[in-house]
């Protein structure tokens, strides 16, 4: 079993097509800058950290960092970690572009002893925590089976534009389960969360993955 | 070649006993009860069981054995299967206990690749046997045989699914077959669904479900199976307990994926046990229906809302009528009565009214099928409008168009006579509108799946269906 890094999970969903948001692991606060520089500004940063995968937890992620804030960022962020999670084996910071406006929704996997994987699609933040608002399907799926579980979920009328906003690419999400449910086998995938995934009119990015895989 | 186990053309009982008390004297008391067949007891130690020649080894019997029922202790149940084997024996049930269930898997290992090199089928271990009605075979310890029926019932469960086929059997239900699976060694729910596809005498497959052996191969051949199968899924799944990696990992129990597994198979699950048999008996003897617009017909008006409410749960229409059908249903009720949707007679009641007033239902090309209900009082009989609804339906059988009508006699003392035409004219009758409404929602889920998740040709049959 081996717990795969955001930066490690993503560069597997890049490979399915799946768009995730870019940027680089930094090692230090001057190749932060560079980082940030190339993606532009402003930017997000996580600490990328096999023994850490619930990063907002311990101050792991700074969100809207400008330009001049960049190399304090990153300072900061080592010394917080290594207080908060000492003897962490921590292999940078990640910089990153900052999401797109749009939805928040979850997709995962599990591996399941009976029929294989299933895979989960819902809305993310707190409807996913509180009121467990997911579909499910063994997969694998294709995309109208996607589709029907996108629309299954209570909350899908919010996807699908309420009370004057418009809708967002539910289609894109779709793909995105497609080729979730795709990878579950070729992977070797234990567990999976794409949390959040970011849907907007044009569109869904990858903000955040955690993955346990089978070695 | 499970034809071997449910239509053997001879059985022994190995293990067989004098001892109606115990499982070996008990099984073979049932199986000589009606099954016209050569049975053969073997028991080492008598020379005369019940009547018939004892043999010392299944080896010893002269003529062929084609089923062999297995109730020996565990230690000796793998040289049992051995002789079997070198008799040629086609079949196996082993109620023997002993095995996986109880951790011992290098047994039930050793007594599988016996099964294999012989070229057996095995129920089993650890099962209570099966009932085949339409061969007059009880090789279980249930009481008796069922009420010829289509329903064809599969259980896990040892005692839970004996008591729910006694239970079957009491209440008048119809069975086809009764096969409790035990550890599912080498026959599984794979196997034995799609033998039941091929049944002709199966019309409907009712499940209780424990746990399912390869999950992904059941799902491609459950989609696969046209017939309705209904199935009650036990054993909740523990999880939470632990800190979990993601998100999913702390959502997706195991009851969940089994829902999705369910779904994506076109089984029904339901969720009581009165859920799996009213479903099952709807499914025995009325067609599916093309759609989910219904119609409620009621001398009650408190009655019918109860049905529409239960109906908007499940996503099921009360549909607007013709204008020709209100006319119609109009002259017949009283004036001050409703005729539209749900119909309700306004406490009158008589043979005229129901059976004008379901044929105008039957009529309209914007129902798909109807909902009965009759509210006992002390003013009417029970019976004038059981009688229309079975006349009915022995109309609808002559001509081309046939919808589904559930019946809803209420009220208990004094609807007997009622409720009896109705079993025995073959109208699935339930004692509350939510039971029927929700029996009906399963007819329309499973036509659904018919059109959006079961693949291979929709050749709707009637098959072992009641007349």
């Amino acid at each position: 079993m081996k717990i795969l890094t955001e930066h490690e999970a993503k560069k597997v969903l890049s490979k399915y097509g799946i768009q995730v948001t870019q940027g680089s692991i930094a090692k230090s606060a001057d190749e932060a800058f560079r980082i940030a520089s190339g993606i532009g500004f402003p930017v997000a940063m996580k600490i990328s950290s096999p023994d850490i995968s619930h990063k907002s937890d311990v101050g792991g992620v700074v969100l809207d960092i400008k330009k001049e804030d960049v190399k304090a960022a990153y300072s900061d962020m080592i010394s917080r970690i290594s207080k908060a999670v000492p003897g962490a084996n921590i292999e940078g910071v990640l910089v990153q572009q900052m999401a797109p406006p749009g939805h928040e929704v979850i997709v995962g996997l599990k591996k399941d002893a009976q029929f294989g994987h299933a895979l989960m699609f819902g809305l993310g933040g707190i409807f996913v925590e509180i009121y467990k608002d997911v579909s499910f399907r063994v997969t694998p799926i294709d995309k109208k089976e996607a589709l029907e579980m996108i629309s299954e979920i209570k909350g899908s009328p919010i996807l699908k534009g309420i009370r004057g906003r418009k809708p967002v690419d539910v289609d894109a999400v779709a793909d995105v389960l497609v080729s979730v449910s795709e990878m579950a086998q070729k992977e070797n995938i234990v567990e999976l969360d794409i949390n959040p995934l970011i849907v907007g009119e044009n569109g869904a990015v990858a903000v955040d993955a955690r993955a346990m895989v089978e070695k | 070649m499970l034809d071997s186990i449910f239509y053997p053309g001879s059985i022994a009982v190995i293990g067989a006993s004098n001892n109606e008390i115990k499982w070996g004297g008990r099984i073979l008391k049932n199986i000589l009860s009606a099954y016209k067949g050569k049975v053969y007891p073997v028991n080492p130690g008598e020379t005369n069981i019940q009547g018939l020649n004892s043999y010392h080894s299944v080896l010893d019997i002269p003529g062929e054995v084609e089923m062999a029922l297995v109730i020996v202790p565990a230690k000796f149940v793998l040289s049992v299967a051995e002789e079997c084997g070198k008799k040629d024996v086609k079949g196996l049930i082993v109620i023997s206990a002993g095995f996986g269930e109880t951790g011992n898997n290098e047994l039930e290992k050793e007594l599988l690749s016996i099964v294999r090199r012989y070229g057996m089928r095995m129920i089993g271990p650890n099962t209570l046997g099966i009932v085949n009605e339409p061969a007059s075979l009880n090789a279980s310890i249930i009481g008796r045989l069922p009420t010829p029926g289509s329903i064809s019932f599969i259980t896990q469960s040892g005692s839970l699914g004996l008591a729910l086929a006694e239970w079957t059997i009491n209440t008048g239900i119809g069975l086809c077959k009764v096969i409790s699976t035990g550890n599912k060694a080498d026959v599984d729910d794979v196997d034995l669904i799609e033998y039941l596809n091929n049944d002709p005498s199966t019309g409907v497959i009712a499940m209780y479900v424990e746990g399912i052996k390869r999950g992904r191969e059941f799902i491609d051949a459950v989609r696969r199976v046209r017939k309705p199968i209904v199935a009650i899924k036990t054993g909740r799944s523990k999880r939470g307990a632990k800190a979990v990696f993601s998100h999913t990992g702390s959502i997706a129990g195991s009851d969940e994926v089994y829902s999705a597994a369910f779904r994506q198979a076109g089984i029904l699950r339901v969720e009581d046990i009165d859920d799996l048999f009213d479903a099952a008996l709807a499914f025995s003897c009325q067609p599916l229906p093309s759609g989910n617009n219904v119609a409620i017909l009621s001398n009650g008006g408190g009655a019918s809302i109860v049905a529409a409410d239960e109906c908007e749960r499940h996503g099921i229409n009360i549909v607007d009528l013709t204008p020709e059908t209100r006319e119609k249903i109009k002259k017949v009720i009283p004036q001050f009565a409703s005729n539209s949707n749900p119909i309700d007679t306004a406490g009158t009641v008589s043979f005229e009214i129901y059976d004008n007033s379901i044929q105008a239902l039957h009529d309209d090309p914007n129902v798909d099928a109807i909902i009965v209900i009759y509210v006992h009082t002390m003013m009417f009989s029970a019976m004038p409008p059981a009688e229309a609804v079975v006349e009915m339906k022995q109309k609808c059988i002559k001509s081309k168009s046939r919808k589904p009508i559930i019946a809803c006699w209420m009220g208990g003392a004094g609807t007997e006579e009622g409720v009896e035409i109705l079993r025995s004219g073959c109208i699935p009758n339930y004692p509350v509108p939510e039971r029927a409404v929700k029996a009906l929602s399963c007819l329309i889920k499973h036509s659904e799946f018919l059109d959006k998740v079961k693949v291979g040709a929709g050749q709707e049959d009637k098959m072992g269906r009641c007349k």
